[in-house]
């Protein structure tokens, strides 16, 4: 019997995690409260399609069940999913050797990094939709820093539980990616 | 069917099941364990070379062709050195690999481990214990050359300037050594650089610099008891 998102709206994710070790299927619940914003996640830093989007989250969602009982409940749950989501789809990356693509060129984040630049809103739209695919022309542990930061909207402690490193790292990380940033913006906009 | 339930059926299908608890709380405790052995480790290491550096008299090389870091590094036994830097290295690679070692950056952990080992190598060269370790290891092991061992041949070089021996008789502005090597020398050692611990008498044990002035005679410079910072030392092997 699957048990529906609904049903577990009350309960928090460690309830959830408590109640999936005896039940297998309320881990349906973690899966499908987690679904969408992990899936987009899949999305922002891996040139994948759906298909093989659910293929990651899948292989993902095994092992945070086989892996279970390591969770530490210290931290966000959220933090531990996203840390295995993002290193299995790293190692589907790697196999495939192809990085994401920023087809969905997120405003947000371009508008978060370069508000300096951008003088009105009017303005900031028109550059906006000029500027190329800047995300996929940086190093991926940048990329996947700024995508963190500024579109999941992680904290610098998230962050840290995510790509297990230390927050003082995350700071200079995201400090470095966003100079790279605005210095490809700058000489694809200075052209 | 929905993506949650075909996981689901995968997981039931494929009969994953979850790793137990307890393999996970054996992994952590193996990562701590094989910490708190590696700074252990360390600290014996670094207690040892505690102990090497005191047998280094820092008073005495001021005049001479040899600076203190030179007899240091003659008497300090590169295995402890190294010991030190791969237990350290051990240490700060297991905490690492702990549950939330990656929140601390290398260098904190660097510091946090050698901090340790410092500070129970410290504890533990005080207690007489680096003596005692330092000597078991020289008796035990054929191939390790103890500080003991490297001292005596740092103090027994007549031509640079160091000598050492026990006294056998005295008079007024000489005294007759028996170097650590059975040889005999007549030491003139008026107006030279005695500190109170040295007793010049018959039986005392001690090291000399100055210069070789014939074949068996030595112009003491200064004279210091053979033991480091101490007067003398027990237990040590050869000191007797």
């Amino acid at each position: 019997m699957i048990i529906t998102l609904e049903s577990c709206k009350g309960l928090s994710d460690n309830e959830i995690v408590a109640k999936s070790l005896e039940n297998l299927d309320y881990f349906s619940c973690l899966y499908q409260r987690y679904e969408p914003e992990l899936m987009r996640y899949i999305y922002r830093i891996a040139t994948v399609d759906e298909e093989e989007a659910q293929d990651i989250l899948q292989e993902s969602f095994i092992k945070i069940w086989r892996n279970l009982n390591e969770f530490d409940t210290g931290m966000k749950l959220s933090s531990w999913l996203y840390r295995i989501v993002h290193n299995e789809t790293i190692s589907h990356i790697r196999k495939k050797k192809s990085y994401g693509k920023d087809n969905t060129r997120d405003v947000e984040l371009y508008r978060n990094i370069l508000a300096d630049k951008l003088d009105s809103a009017r303005e900031s739209e028109e550059k906006l939709s000029d500027i190329p695919q800047i995300l996929d022309q940086l190093p991926l542990k940048y990329k996947e820093i700024l995508v963190l930061k500024f579109l999941e909207l992680k904290s610098y402690e998230e962050i840290s539980d995510i790509l297990k490193i230390p927050e003082g790292t995350v700071a200079i990380r995201i400090n470095r990616a966003k100079k790279h940033f605005r210095e490809i913006f700058d000489k694809t906009y200075s052209q | 069917m929905d993506n949650s339930t075909k996981l689901i059926d995968k997981i039931k299908e494929e009969q994953v099941k979850p790793i137990p608890r307890w393999r996970f709380t054996i992994k952590d405790a193996l990562i701590w364990l094989i910490f708190i052995f590696c700074v252990l480790f360390g600290a014996l290491a670094f207690s040892v070379i505690l102990f090497a550096i005191q047998q280094v008299d820092f008073s005495l090389p001021g005049h001479l062709s040899h600076s203190w870091f030179e007899l240091l590094l003659g008497l300090v036994p590169l295995f402890w050195i190294f010991s030190l830097i791969i237990f350290l290295i051990l240490a700060i690679f297991s905490i690492k690999n702990s549950k939330r070692g990656y929140k601390f950056t290398s260098p904190a952990l660097v510091g946090f481990a050698a901090a340790l080992s410092i500070l129970i190598g410290t504890l533990f060269f005080i207690s007489g214990g680096a003596q005692w370790l330092e000597n078991a290891f020289a008796t035990k092991v054929n191939i390790y050359e103890g500080i003991e061992e490297r001292k005596t041949q740092v103090w027994s070089m007549p031509e640079d300037g160091f000598l050492s021996g026990t006294i056998i008789s005295v008079n007024d502005s000489t005294f007759e050594l028996n170097d650590l090597k059975g040889k005999s020398w007549q030491v003139i050692y008026k107006g030279a650089d005695i500190v109170p611990s040295v007793s010049i008498i018959d039986g005392e044990k001690i090291k000399l610099t100055g210069e070789m002035a014939s074949e068996n005679t030595f112009k003491a410079d200064k004279i210091r008891p053979w033991g480091g910072f101490q007067r003398r030392y027990h237990g040590g092997r050869g000191n007797n």
